[in-house]
Parts: structure tokens; sequence; C-alpha cells
């Protein structure tokens, strides 16, 4: 069963880097985080621990709901149309993708313990996502692109935490949630101000301020 | 308990902001708000540092010799902020850039910010440190873009963004700290205590990796090159006396977050390790501002690459390490730490009547301006290094801490890169401070409490060198065992 939310964390980390339109990335976005949910949710039951349960649930309120529900508002009140700007296309973006995911693999062997498979695979995973985020932030115009290239990082990095130590310390955890959540509005608060002021929110336009 | 009096009151004073109407009336409170947080951290410095005696509250706080230096320097800069904000804000006031509304969120910000870098030496959980470091780029983002201009939210975009991926970084780093912590045993805490007390078990491969993603995380956010591209932008949007908070003491705060972790990597891998890595940045960074200096036609970005060079001589100063570097490199947080605020009230004073970031357009200050323009030029000799001032002590120490080292080649970079900005400052703001000021400009009388930001500052610039280390002996060398891991 875990295998299967690991797939479909790996899938949908796929389908954001071909995503050529804002809300496909931003569904594909709440999907990954779905899938981690049920991770997280497994995760819980197997450890039987309260605290599991309860990062599990702000999960899913928060990267599930709250956040591509602020999301797509955003997209719809900018109205500066929801093509995301690819500096390099989707086909190449995905062969990048899976080139990552190579290194991933390496790396992975790298830290994982010997002779434990499973944790293997979930360290490509974790890194693989991690990757993806920020190929979403370096190779996309948009500045709501940056936005969900910053979640998708998170999203590889609780994976990461939730395989190596059963999760970080319980109220670091929700700390860290807390922190992701505020960040989401202040950026989303800034994504406005610059629709506001240059009429547009082309990151690649930004470029007043040199040397 | 009376530690989290520092904590406290930024809070108690950003809720005033909501209450008192008056803007002058906020400043005002604020300014004895941070003369008593002042004190506080002097008797901190004194019970913590000077006695030895760490304090732990709640498994959660914990304050020892290097996080009662660093609380000491964040309310030193604060409290010259707040001083400086007082009259700067009243003339943002009078000449309309900013409504009375927003003169109060700007206090209201000013203490959180605050209150979020007071956050960061005092807590021992490592993933705390880490919230609190990001709460500190979430909360002055609305400082940098303050002003709301085209040039101010780019600013502010930039600095979110790369600050953020930088801290992610960092958040990856932390786990993988205690999954190398966990790896052999060791358990599932994330507090520093408790991970120095069991440094030797780590595992030896992950910690390395692990130290590469802190490292280049919270460098990004300490203005280490090559991840210092956000810095120059909002260093010189900022509203100047957050300028001189976030080259002053935000960057040092995320330095503090790398010696912790060094601290750990340095007792379970030895010494080496985490040398050679922050020599590099610090060689890179050095190089990096020297270039950068040169070409400059902005006086807050040309302030602001001075920062990096500064963050540069630091990080090299704790890479050498030793008594010599450690001594060196603490002297120079706090050091550049006064003198680069001095700097930035200067040039937010200039900006603020020349209309104009244009070094080119500026001439003159020393005529229009008497008192800011010697303010300027003490704090240009004392920034670029030059004797009797705290900055030459601290650099010169360091510089021998390499020579002694028998790293001749760092050595022989830093004096060169030295050399480069010396002159570089010293041309640019010789065209800034001499010269016929521009015809039909007005220039109003500078009020008292701005000249007493500057007169305090330039008291601990001047005495820095060789006074406060007398003084706080004891203290800075507390702070050294503290790095050392005894």
């Amino acid at each position: 069963m875990q295998a299967l939310f690991l797939i479909g964390i790996l899938a949908f980390s796929y389908a954001m880097v071909i995503s050529k339109r804002m809300p496909a990335l931003v569904r594909s976005f709440r999907y990954q985080s779905f899938f981690l949910f049920l991770l997280a949710l497994s995760a819980a039951i197997k450890e039987g621990n309260p605290q599991v349960y309860i990062v599990a649930g702000l999960l899913f309120l928060l990267k599930v709901i709250a956040i591509p529900i602020l999301l797509l508002r955003i997209v719809k009140k900018i109205k500066t149309g929801d093509n995301l700007g690819l500096f390099i296309n989707s086909q190449l973006s995905l062969i990048i993708a899976l080139v990552f995911t190579y290194f991933a693999w390496i790396f992975a062997t790298v830290l994982a313990p010997q002779g434990v498979p499973a944790q293997h695979i979930i360290l490509m995973v974790a890194f693989t996502v991690a990757f993806s985020g920020l190929l979403l932030m370096m190779f996309r115009m948009k500045a709501l692109a940056q936005i969900i290239g910053l979640l998708v990082m998170e999203n590889g990095i609780f994976l990461f935490a939730l395989s190596v130590s059963g999760g970080m310390p319980f109220f670091v955890e929700i700390a860290v949630f807390f922190d992701v959540f505020v960040s989401v509005i202040i950026l989303g608060v800034f994504v406005y101000r610059i629709n506001k002021l240059f009429t547009h929110i082309d990151v690649n336009k930004l470029s007043r301020l040199k040397g | 308990m009376y530690a989290l009096i520092v904590l406290i009151i930024p809070l108690i004073l950003a809720g005033l902001t909501q209450i008192i109407k008056k803007p002058k009336t906020i400043g005002t409170v604020n300014c004895l708000g941070y003369s008593f947080i002042l004190a506080v951290s002097l008797k901190l410095l004194i019970d913590v540092g000077l006695h030895k005696a760490p304090i732990s509250l709640f498994n959660f706080f914990y304050l020892d010799a290097l996080s009662v230096f660093f609380i000491f320097t964040i309310s030193v800069v604060d409290l010259a902020a707040a001083l400086y904000s007082i009259s700067y804000i009243e003339k943002d006031l009078e000449s309309g850039n900013i409504t009375e509304r927003k003169a109060r969120v700007y206090y209201l910000l000013f203490n959180l910010f605050s209150c979020s870098m007071f956050f960061v030496p005092v807590v021992n959980n490592l993933g705390m440190l880490w919230v609190a470091i990001e709460i500190t780029t979430l909360v002055s983002t609305f400082l940098v873009g303050f002003y709301n201009t085209k040039q101010s939210v780019e600013a502010a975009w930039k600095y979110i963004i790369i600050c953020s991926v930088g801290i992610i970084l960092a958040l990856f780093g932390t786990i993988l700290f205690s999954y190398a912590f966990s790896l052999n045993g060791g358990g599932k805490s994330l507090n520093w205590t408790d991970m120095m007390m069991a440094a030797g078990t780590f595992d030896q491969n992950v910690l390395k990796i692990a130290f590469i993603f802190i490292l280049v995380g919270y460098g990004t956010k300490a203005g280490l090159a090559p991840m210092h591209t956000w810095l120059p932008d909002a260093h010189s949007q900022a509203i100047a006396p957050v300028s001189a908070m976030l080259s002053g003491v935000l960057l040092k705060t995320a330095l503090y977050a790398i010696l912790r972790f060094g601290v750990i990597v340095t007792k379970a891998l030895g010494a080496q390790y985490f040398s050679n890595l922050m020599i590099l940045l610090g060689v890179i960074s050095l190089l990096v501002s020297a270039v950068f200096v040169i070409v400059q036609k902005d006086i807050k970005r040309l302030l602001a690459y001075s920062s990096i060079e500064h963050l540069g001589i630091i990080a090299i100063g704790f890479g050498l390490g030793g008594t010599l570097g450690f001594f060196g490199a603490l002297m120079h947080i706090f050091n550049h730490a006064v003198t680069k605020s001095l700097m930035f009230f200067s040039a937010g004073n200039i900006v603020e009547t020349y209309k104009s970031h244009n070094l080119n357009k500026i001439r003159g200050v020393f005529t229009s301006m008497p008192f800011t323009g010697l303010m300027l030029l003490v704090g240009v000799f004392a920034l670029t290094g030059f004797p009797p001032f705290s900055i030459f002590v601290s650099e010169i120490v360091i510089i021998a801490a390499a020579f002694l080292n028998h790293n001749y080649l760092v050595g022989a970079i830093m004096l060169l890169a030295i050399v480069i900005i010396f002159s570089a400052l010293i041309y640019h703001f010789g065209k800034v401070l001499f010269g016929n000021p521009p015809k039909g400009m007005i220039v109003k009388p500078e009020p008292l409490s701005g000249k007493l930001a500057f007169i305090m500052l330039l008291v601990f610039v001047s005495t820095g060198g060789l006074l406060i280390p007398w003084l706080f002996k004891g203290v800075i060398f507390s702070v050294i065992d503290v790095l050392r891991g005894i």
C-alpha cells in the first residue's frame, strides 16, 4: 500500500513538471499532497501515535485544502492569464526531472543504511520531489509557480523527515506547518502587490535592481 | 526567568503600537523599551557569559555565553535603530511619504522583527531555531517592501524567494542532522544540548553532507557569496533603520545558526572540516564583494556589498579557529554591527535629503549636512579598517591568525581584498562628502534624537577596538569555550 502512495507522489511531481497552466499545477500539487497525507496516515496507524495523526491531519487541512484554494483564488483574481510561461518546454523539463531522479537514486544509496531497499526508494522519491520543486522555481516565469515550487520542495523534505526519523519532534512539526502557511499567505500578498504595480507577474521581467 | 524579558518587551511594544496614536510617542516608548532590554542583556552578559552559568528553561530555551553575546549585539543595534527611527519616521511623515497609520505599522513590524531576532539565540531546539530564522525573513520582507514602490517590491520578492529556498535547504540539513544522530541509536531529540553530549555517536558521512546543506541554507540568509544575490537589493530598498538592522544583526543571526551546528560538527569530526568550508565561503565572499564594490553606483548597495565583505572576514575568522581566530571573529561581529549601522543611518539621512541613491548625484554632504558628513567620514574610516577604530583591531587579529596558522594564501587574499575595498570606499565616499551640493537643495536641521543614535554608535565604534575587548575579556573567552565545545 505504501508503495502505491509513493508512486502517486512521484507521478504527480512529474505531472507538475510538465504542466503548462496554473490551475493544472495547483491541482497536481493538491493530489501530491493528498498522497503524502495518505502516507503519513498509514505511518500514524502503524505507529499508533496520536501526534502523527495530528500532523497528518494538519497536512490534509493545509496542503490539500487551504493552500490550493488560496492559490486558485489568486489565479482567478489577478487576471493575467494562467499560462505558466515555460523557459524550457514540458518534454525537456521531464527529461531533466528524470536525470534528477537518477541523481536522487545515487544520493539515496549514499545516505540510506545498507540492505534496506524500501528506505532507498522512499529517499529517492523524497529527493526527486524536492528537485522538481527547485526545477519549477527556476524554469517558470510566473511568480505563482515559484510559490508552488517552494511548497513542492517542502513536500519532499516532509517525506524525507517522515521516512528517516518518523518525523521531527511534534512541536517543531507544528511550527514548521504554521510557518509554511504564513509564508504562503505573505507570498500571496506580494504576488498581488507585484501584479498591481507591474501589471504582470513575470518574475523574469523583474530586473530593475542590478549589480 | 528574567532572560525572557528580551522576548516579552518587544511583544508588549508591538501591542502598544496599536494603542498609542502618535508615532512620535510610540518612538519614545520604543526607545525606553530597548534601553531596558540593553540593560537586561548586559546583566545576562555578566551572569551567563562571565560566570559561565548557562540558563536552561522548560527544556526549550537555552542560553549560554554564545547566546548572550548575540543578544547583546542585537540589543545595541536595536536601541540605535529605535533612536534613529524617531527622527527618520518624523521626516517621512512631514514629506508625506507615509501616513500616520503606516508609521504605526512600521513600529509594529519593527518590534516583531526584533522579537524574532531575539528568539534565534535563545532556543535550544534546532528545529525551533529554523522556525525562528524563517520568522525573521517573513517579518522583514514587509520592511524591505515598506515603501511599496516597484523597486522595493521587487527587492522584497527576491528576498523572500531566495531566502525561502535557502531556508528549505537548511531544514533539510537539520533533518539530516537528526538522522545522523539517530542512525547509531542516538535518539530523536533535536535539542542542541542533547546533540552536543552525544556528538561522538554521529554517523560521520551523513553529518558531513548535513553540514553542507546547513552551510548553504543558512549561508544564503547570512549573505555569504555565492548565495548573496538577494542581499544588495534588500538592503538598498529597506527603510533606513531596518537596513542597519538587516546588515548589522540579521545576517549574524543566520551566522549564529551556522555556528551552533558548526560546534557539533567540530566536536564530532574535528576542526578541519568546519574550518575548510568556512574559509572557502569567506574567501569567495571577500573576492566577490571586492569586485562589486568598485563598480557600485548606489550608495546603499555599496554598503550592502561591504557587508558581504565583512561577513566573509567573520567566516574566515571562525574558520581559522584557535583563540585568535575566534576572538577576532567575535569582535568583528560586534564591531561590524555598530559601524555598519552608523553608515546606514548616515546613508539614510543623505538619501532623504538628496532624494537619490545615486553616488554620482550626491555631492558635498559636508557642506549641506555637517553632522551627518562628519559621522559618514568617521564611519568610512572605521569601516575600512583604519586605526584606531574597532574594525582595525579585529581585522588585524584575524589576519594575524591566518599567518600564524600558516594559511599564507588566505592571509594574502584578505589583505588584497581589504586594500581594494578600502580604496574603492574612500574613492566613492570622498566624492560624496566633498564638492559642492546641488543648487536649490532644501536642507533641514538635524534633530537631537537622530543625533543620539549616531553618538551612541560612535562611542562603540571608537572604544570597540581596545576598551570593550578589555572590559569583556572574560565573556569573550567563555564564548570561545562554547565554540570549542568545552
